[in-house]
């Protein structure tokens, strides 16, 4: 069953890491983190002789660790309610009765452009990303984190694009809150 | 025409937000655009707030990649993988 163009003898060493921690961004949870890697190694070696050597062993490798993931998602989408239509009007940025922020948004003073070399920021955005509810994380990290389209999760999550729409507001206004106290205060 | 106009000019910031936030997820229909423009064109404040969501959508681009060090210090546990690592010897 083996087949000569991959080395699972040598997985472990070197993808277990970086697979466990691209799960642990999505799942948040370390054991179930550390399952997912486990069943994709599992179900790769289990069918080492689809691998025809078009791709990597590595992204070969990630592509079946990301099937595992939407696996887990699907399996536990029922276990979190995502209802949009309530406390529509809620988030952390509040606003004065015609229409103003009460509280002015900091100027970060940074180009997008350039930020995506910034190291600590990403890590101050991985934490407060474990902050958010479990609806948000999920919608926002297929969404803006792996690029899926707005249909797809409609389609998985059972939700109007109105209602992905507000869940992404709410999800990036929680964050912008969370990067503003943890990094840009402080700065 | 003068009353569009004063739709457009009357906009608040509330009302401006969820559709800086909704321009990243789709086309916003041809009203909506030219309102969240003009808005945008004349207000500092959603001018940040515009670039801070964009702050934001790039860099969770960058935690999510496959060899994303963000996380650097999040290691498997030895016990997991020695436990795979066995696994595999014994079924490959």
């Amino acid at each position: 069953m083996s087949n000569e163009l991959l080395e699972p003898q040598k997985w472990v060493e070197r993808y277990a890491d970086m697979m466990y921690r691209y799960s642990l961004v999505r799942v948040r949870d370390s054991e179930a983190a550390e399952e997912l890697v486990q069943s994709a190694f599992f179900a790769a070696l289990k069918s080492q002789n689809s691998f025809a050597g078009k791709s990597t062993e590595k992204t070969w490798l990630f592509g079946i660790l990301k099937h595992k993931i939407m696996d887990f998602f699907r399996s536990s989408k029922n276990t979190i309610s995502i209802d949009p239509t309530s406390d529509k009007k809620s988030g952390l940025i509040k606003f004065d009765s015609s229409g103003h922020m009460i509280q002015k948004p900091g100027d970060w003073k940074l180009d997008p452009e350039k930020t995506t070399e910034n190291n600590e920021l990403a890590q101050v955005l991985a934490q407060c990303l474990k902050g958010l509810p479990e609806k948000y994380h999920r919608i926002f990290v297929l969404k803006e984190i792996d690029g899926i389209s707005s249909e797809e999760i409609c389609n998985e999550f059972d939700i109007k694009p109105t209602n992905l729409w507000v869940i992404l507001h709410r999800a990036r206004n929680q964050l912008k809150q969370c990067l503003e106290s943890k990094w840009f205060q402080t700065k | 025409m003068f009353s569009g106009m004063m739709k457009i000019l009357k906009m608040s910031c509330e009302d401006v937000y969820p559709l800086i936030s909704e321009s990243q997820d789709h086309t916003l229909p041809f009203s909506s655009r030219m309102r969240l423009k003009i808005h945008i064109t004349i207000c500092g404040l959603c001018q940040i707030y515009k670039k801070q969501l964009a702050v934001i959508c790039r860099v969770a681009k960058v935690i999510g990649k496959e060899d994303a060090k963000i996380l650097a210090e999040s290691n498997m546990k030895p016990e997991a993988k020695e436990k795979i690592q066995q696994w595999i010897e014994k079924k490959r």
